[in-house]
């Protein structure tokens, strides 16, 4: 994932599953110029974090160095450092299904007795991406370099879905199981793609069923009712093989035991395969691994312990006894998860005991090297799958914050205010004096805490990011550093692709309230609602953390009022469309709020007014828009709702003549989008702007032959969105603006239900020559700088894109009289210079990094630059000063003494 | 040089025979050099007259005074013309002068006629009309700051002061998240 940003404040929480990359914190009072960076800012303030993603398959790389090559579920090839976890090379494969690693192979060195035996080739690792077609490929273990590269599409699509792969002896056979019918292998020789012969074996096999087989190299295992079958697929004349079990086990897990010999795990048993029998080995603990020391067979066995340690231990696969070189106690953070294990790598030092290195993954992305029987290092590649984003101000420093709440505190009488007041200034003069002389190391909470303290402009932030797997983020965003984590096993993201949701419910301004944030997701074992309340910028849980509900979350969102604690209540509406508010005595304050939910497949957009009467809550539907179009062929596919913490400074836009254009600014207005096929243009895209409180469709704009991938954004009185113009085959980006005109009906006071009379519609479309991944728009605190719209290309460059170019307003033809300040003229393609590339050279691939930086839309004012020197100006002051006291008094001498001559 | 020779001679000639024409009977004597009888009889036998005649100069004056600023007006439009209607410095200085010296003048109005007051002759007409005068030249100056469009005078020259409005109607929502 790619996050980079320059915000201040960003609300990504409206964003769709694929956006959620691109996080800018702008602020207006920025240090340099927007549009540029000097050689020597690189670094200064911005970084970037490379992730590969949730590893898939890993292997010790045996044949050199100190690598270990993992493949990934975000479909990237990568070697990493044993030593310290660092990428050394990484390599992004076709997005999507069409670049899903299915199957890697890494060569194993047989020269070491230790390792696995295994081929060795001028090739020595093998990744097959997709399925139809499948890639295969040949890599450099060393470069990262491809060595060859051919594809294979398969005959019926179907059936390709479940394609598994084995390689043994430099061919790779291609296993296409038929369920219930029969399996087809296939042999290639790797390097080349050639059939090793001419047709394809078919093995008889009626008796497999989906999701009860696995391929266990060189057998295929499936659990059929009371037991547990293989068929050998490489053996010229297969033979089934079956083992009996005395109850039936199609219901318990079938895994592979990972490393050497065709073992499978049935329950918590292992089995391995033979050409003529399955045997019991032994048992297993909740993660396994099996290799080969000295030619024993060792299964190596793991499982977490309630004292946050991880225990693993080992025994012979054969005899079970216990095999003591490899046992150890470590501590494991519960953050981790749980883990298995991806590869063992050991080696012996003359007959000592052997010395090992285990490689594990975790279900939340962690990977983790132990070694020497503790951590080495984590990757927390749970960050490469970032949901969801908020940049929260830090707190005041403790003096300051006092300050703040005497400021805020409006009642007490005269005499109690003025000494409150007298002792805080007190304290902070005793503050500043301790400060100057250095003595200020007495604060108990200086290691941690000393730096989460807001700076002169507010530009330090944390950065809390919500991850797919349900792990949290607390990020620093100026040193990148990972304050806190927290991970929710039993949270998963909703329906539909739709990820775990956050709100801020209390921002730091609230002193002495703590800051607060809440994540919302659906609970894994009964799809229930389930939230986690907590402090962004310690981490810590607020009111116990979890909480449960006892009801399915059909939509929700934050209360605007709040009561005397500054906490923004949540209100959710259940499936059963009754209304929650948590915590629970902020009910009243739902009363008159409108909740709107969108029905993807139906097409349909439904309101209700919250109504709170006799101490209950009720949704009432007042209105429903159906935008399906006839036959519901037209899907909604994005919905854009403004910030909710966005503020307009500008109420209007200045004419050429003087007059002002007043902006349309309706809060409650959402941008949905719409796809469907059409008979004669084959697909259309609608967009409808939508006031969600009335129901009133305020316009909305068609777009034939043009499809998705749509990436929308909603701000102000405009919207900007991106699109895949298939007439003329190039990406285009439409905005639209929206203008009451030249008087405004209410100054004061917006009511969309009341609202003015249908708007002005500018609206113009420009040809934007990248792929466009995700846009999103500047925000600053009062919304009186410039906005410009970031977007996200899949060269995995983040362009920060000024309004003026996007402007509906750019006139075609030149007026005859003076052009509007600031407007030009009309160009169809927008320019993309590489100065407006904000990440410079530091590409985020394919949207799986994790860069920040800032940047200032109306640039910066009145500071000095970074490099100022500091010490250089303060000595020659001194230096001057000093100089001019010392000739005065020589002057004032020699003055003297010509008098008395 | 005889030029000069008979300046000399005409400047220094003393006519006594005319000054004892014209004295009066007083003394026999001559008058010593340089003495004037005649200031004494002048003064008090023109009195009326000369008083009639100072009171219409200093009416002239103080209508002369009365009408300047009209007469800056034409000098004040070339100026104007002049200078153009970008927004540089020496415009805006030029405007800035054209306002101040007027209304300063304004304020002062009643110093400025101070003398003539006390010379006794009405000033209320010559006050009025120099203050319309000044409110004149304030009238250019404001059109030259029209012309060029530093007044206020339009909705986008308070739209920065416009307040956003306020919001009476909250929503929320999203996709259906079952």
């Amino acid at each position: 994932m790619k996050i980079n940003f320059r915000l201040l404040a960003m609300n990504l929480s409206n964003f769709s599953p694929r956006n959620y990359v691109l996080l800018v914190a702008t602020f207006f009072c920025f240090i340099q110029n927007s549009q540029q960076l000097y050689e020597d800012q690189i670094g200064k303030f911005d970084w970037k974090h490379n992730f590969v993603g949730k590893v898939k398959y890993a292997y010790f790389d045996g044949t050199a160095g100190d690598r270990i090559i993992v493949a990934t579920e975000q479909n990237v090839l990568a070697a990493l450092s044993v030593r310290t976890g660092d990428i050394l090379w990484r390599k992004i494969m076709e997005k999507d299904i069409r670049g899903t690693i299915q199957y890697l192979h890494v060569t194993q060195s047989d020269k070491n007795e230790l390792t696995r035996p295994g081929e060795y080739n001028d090739y020595d690792i093998i990744t097959i991406s997709g399925t139809s077609p499948a890639m295969v490929r040949g890599w450099n273990p060393n470069t990262g370099n491809i060595i060859w590269e051919w594809s294979l599409t398969p005959n019926t699509q179907a059936n390709a879905e479940n394609s598994l792969w084995i390689f043994r002896d430099l061919v790779l056979y291609h296993i296409v199981p038929v369920y219930g019918s029969h399996i087809e292998v296939t042999g290639y020789y790797a390097k080349t793609g050639h059939h090793v012969k001419s047709t394809t074996t078919r093995v008889s096999a009626p008796w497999i069923v989906q999701g009860k087989c696995i391929v266990v190299a060189p057998y295929f295992v499936c659990t059929i009712g009371s037991q547990l079958v293989a068929v050998n697929l490489l053996a010229e004349n297969s033979v089934l093989v079956a083992k009996d079990f005395d109850r039936d086990i199609s219901g318990s897990d079938l895994k592979l035991l990972k490393g050497v010999e065709a073992t499978v795990i049935v329950g918590n048993e292992a089995y391995t395969l033979h050409s003529d029998k399955i045997t019991l080995r032994s048992n297993v603990d909740s993660f396994n691994f099996n290799l080969k020391i000295n030619n024993e067979n060792i299964l190596i066995a793991g499982s977490l312990q309630e004292d946050k340690s991880i225990r693993i231990s080992s025994k012979y696969l054969d005899s079970g006894e216990a095999y003591n070189d490899l046992y150890l106690v470590a501590h494991f953070p519960e953050t981790l998860g749980s883990p298995q294990i991806l590869d063992v790598q050991c080696k012996s030092k003359g007959s000592g005991p052997v010395a090992c290195r285990m490689l594990l993954s975790s279900d939340n992305a962690a990977v983790i090297l132990m070694q020497q029987g503790k951590i080495k290092w984590v990757r927390e590649e749970a960050l490469a799958s970032i949901v969801a984003v908020e940049m929260i101000d830090l707190p005041l420093a403790d003096f300051e914050g006092s300050i703040q709440s005497e400021l805020q505190n409006k009642d007490g009488d005269i005499f109690g205010t003025l000494l409150r007041r007298i002792s805080n200034q007190i304290l902070q003069l005793r503050n500043m004096i301790l400060t100057v002389i250095g003595l200020d190391g007495h604060r108990p909470d200086q290691t941690n805490d000393v730096d989460l303290t807001r700076d002169a402009f507010g530009l330090h932030k944390m950065i809390v990011a919500v991850t797919e797997h349900g792990k949290i983020f607390g990020i620093d965003n100026i040193s990148g550093k990972y304050y806190w984590i927290k991970h929710l096993p039993n949270f998963k993201g909703f329906n539909e692709h739709q990820s775990l949701k956050i709100f801020v419910q209390r921002t730091s301004r609230h002193f002495p309230n703590p800051p607060m944030c809440v994540v919302i997701g659906r609970n894994k074992i009964n799809g229930n609602g389930i939230l986690y309340q907590f402090n962004p910028i310690s981490g810590q849980p607020i009111n116990g953390g979890i909480t449960t509900l006892n009801y399915k979350i059909q939509q929700m969102t934050l209360l605007h009022d709040t009561e005397s604690d500054f906490l923004k209540a949540i209100l959710i509406l259940d499936h059963e469309n009754k209304v929650h508010v948590i915590p629970e005595k902020a009910a009243k304050l739902a009363h008159k709020m409108y909740l709107y939910t969108a029905d993807k497949t139906r097409g349909t957009l439904s309101g209700y007014l919250v109504e709170y009467s006799n101490q209950q809550l009720d949704a009432v539907p007042i209105w429903e828009v159906h935008l399906g179009g006839a036959g519901n062929i037209q899907k909604i596919t994005n919905i854009a709702m403004k910030s909710a913490i966005e503020h307009v400074h500008s109420q209007g836009r200045v004419l050429n003549d003087r007059s002002v254009l007043y902006k349309y600014i309706n809060p409650n207005l959402v941008a949905v989008a719409t796809q469907g096929p059409d008979s004669i243009h084959k697909y259309v895209l609608n967009v409808h702007l939508i006031d969600v409180v009335s129901g009133a469709v305020v316009t909305s704009l068609t777009h034939r032959r043009a499809k998705g991938p749509i990436h929308m954004v909603h701000s102000e009185n405009w919207l900007v969105y991106s699109y895949y113009n298939d007439k003329v085959r190039r990406t285009e980006m439409t905005s639209v603006e929206l203008y009451e005109g030249k008087s405004q009906a209410n100054s004061t006071i917006w009511s969309s239900l009341d609202a003015p009379q249908l708007p002005m519609v500018e609206k113009q479309s420009y040809i934007i020559p990248a792929n466009v991944v995700s846009l999103k728009e500047t925000i600053t605190e009062k919304g009186i700088t410039n906005k410009h719209v970031l977007i996200g290309l899949s060269t995995g460059g983040v362009i920060e894109m000024p309004w003026v170019l996007l402007d509906p307003r750019r006139p075609i033809l030149l007026p005859n009289q003076g052009r509007e300040e600031g407007v030009i003229p009309y160009i169809p393609e927008l320019p993309l210079p590489s100065e407006n590339v904000i990440n410079y050279n530091q590409s985020v691939a394919a949207i799986k990094d994790f860069f920040v930086t800032r940047i200032a839309p109306s640039k910066s004012f009145d500071l000095l630059k970074e490099d100022f020197d500091y010490i250089l100006i303060t000595v020659v002051l001194a230096a001057l000063t000093i100089s001019s006291c010392v000739a005065k008094h020589l002057s004032s001498r020699k003055t003297i003494k010509q008098a008395w001559k | 040089m005889k030029t000069l020779a008979e300046d000399k001679k005409f400047k220094w000639s003393l006519k006594l025979l005319a000054s004892l024409r014209d004295k009066s009977s007083e003394s026999a004597t001559s008058s010593p050099p340089g003495y004037n009888p005649s200031i004494h009889g002048v003064v008090e036998t023109e009195a009326i007259n000369k008083n009639s005649e100072q009171t219409h100069l200093i009416i002239k004056k103080s209508w002369d005074i009365a009408i300047g600023p009209l007469k800056q007006i034409p000098m004040n439009l070339l100026l104007m013309y002049m200078s153009g209607s970008t927004i540089s410095i020496f415009p805006i200085m030029m405007i800035a002068m054209m306002l101040m010296k007027p209304l300063s003048a304004i304020t002062t109005t009643h110093a400025t006629f101070k003398t003539f007051e006390q010379a006794g002759t009405g000033t209320v007409g010559q006050k009025i009309v120099f203050v319309l005068g000044h409110i004149a030249c304030v009238g250019l100056a404001l059109y030259k700051c029209h012309s060029m469009g530093l007044l206020p005078t339009h909705a986008s020259d308070w739209l920065a002061f416009a307040e956003p409005q306020t919001r009476s109607e909250y929503s929320g929502g999203g996709l259906v998240l079952l």
